[in-house]
């Protein structure tokens, strides 16, 4: 099968997903810098979750309007507007599928590893924080995301136990900070137009 | 926040181990680490993984932050600063810490720091106090007040994990997830 047919299956009434990954990045000359692992959720259309528990802890958040990230370790929390154009990560794109095709040029990049691949290039350049992205898929739907910044950074995700439509607990995709840490950046009134109801 | 250890007053034997420490410290001039720094105004700021290397005056010292693009590269070589990897290319100059607030509006005492980082006091005036272990737990220099939030007590010489440092609004908080330093001699080994 073709991935752009994986991707379909995978997408098709998805409106959440909840899953384990381990994250790589190496850098320009492909030397292994950094290993993680954690949690990803996602919820339609636009709010997701990255927990990374190793090698330290750091939380990522996006309600919708507002994206938080929390340094345990640093007493830290930074927090922006969620643009509605940014282009966080193409998973985003899995629970907004019509997202895809408006950010990215698509094409299919055959099949390597066991895996049928994707192949997205950002249509706005200068919002990407990645200059091209692939998404392997197997029977079971998205199983790697390879994402390569401008200054040749790679960062390869794989994914495992991926849980379709669960129900989330309430304030799953909510953050509050907690007291005594540093919280900087603006909190802004919400960024977007349609409410997310929750 | 985070209770702070119980401090204690410096005493003639609490500042002579520390100029011992000092002394080891001034003997290892070469050393590294890789950690997480994040620095703020109060209101603006941003934060990223540091890697850091040291060998007596001059560094290396490599800040990633892929996700706000605030990546640079701040060296010294030979008294030449270089600020590297930002809009508008390279910057050089004679004075770290103002190359970079100047290029990135972010306050770090870079040259102190290096000191402080490793649980020593930079060259100048300084106030302490220790904690239960006798290592450490606050130190007041150039107007900044530095926390030492976590130790590697058995390291030799022992070695800060948490470094919280702040100047009014300022802040500069760096967490070690990795220390690289020779060992001080082979006969010092336990």
């Amino acid at each position: 099968a073709d991935a752009a047919a994986r991707f379909d299956a995978f997408t098709s009434g998805l409106q959440g997903l909840d899953g384990r990954f381990v994250q790589r990045v190496f850098d320009a000359n492909g030397q292994l810098n950094e290993v993680s692992s954690g949690r990803v959720a996602l919820k339609a259309p636009r709010q997701f979750r990255w927990e990374y528990e190793r090698p330290y802890p750091q939380l990522i958040v996006a309600d919708g309007d507002h994206v938080w990230i929390f340094d345990p370790d640093l007493e830290q929390v930074t927090v922006r507007n969620q643009s509605h154009e940014e282009q966080g990560s193409p998973l985003a794109a899995l629970i907004d599928p019509g997202e895809l095709h408006r950010q990215f040029d698509i094409a299919e990049g055959g099949e390597k590893d066991g895996l049928d691949w994707l192949v997205l290039t950002p249509k706005k350049a200068e919002d990407a924080q990645f200059a091209s992205a692939r998404l392997g898929f197997d029977s079971d739907g998205l199983k790697r995301m390879s994402l390569e910044d401008a200054l040749g950074q790679r960062t390869e995700v794989v994914f495992e136990q991926w849980r379709r439509n669960p129900d989330f607990a309430a304030g799953h995709f909510r953050f509050v900070p907690p007291a005594g840490v540093d919280v900087i950046g603006e909190v802004g009134e919400g960024a977007q137009a349609f409410p997310i109801e929750d | 926040c985070a209770p702070t250890p119980a401090r204690r007053a410096p005493d003639a034997a609490l500042l002579a181990a520390q100029a011992a420490r000092e002394a080891t410290l001034a003997g290892m001039p070469a050393w590294a680490l890789t950690g997480r720094i994040a620095v703020s105004d109060g209101r603006d700021g941003g934060s990223g993984r540091i890697d850091w290397f040291q060998d007596g005056d001059d560094f290396d010292i490599r800040l990633s932050a892929p996700v706000s693009r605030q990546s640079w590269r701040l060296l010294r070589r030979g008294g030449v600063v270089r600020l590297e990897g930002l809009d508008g290319g390279p910057r050089e100059g004679d004075d770290p810490q103002r190359l970079l607030w100047e290029a990135t509006g972010w306050l770090i005492p870079v040259e102190a720091l290096a000191a402080w980082v490793r649980g020593a006091r930079a060259p100048g005036a300084a106030a302490l106090e220790f904690g239960p272990e006798g290592l450490p737990a606050l130190l007041l220099q150039h107007d900044w007040r530095v926390e030492y939030r976590l130790w590697d007590a058995a390291a030799a010489p022992p070695r800060p994990l948490r470094v919280f440092a702040s100047r009014g609004d300022a802040r500069v908080r760096l967490t070690v997830d990795r220390w690289d330093w020779p060992a001080p001699d082979v006969s010092a080994r336990p």
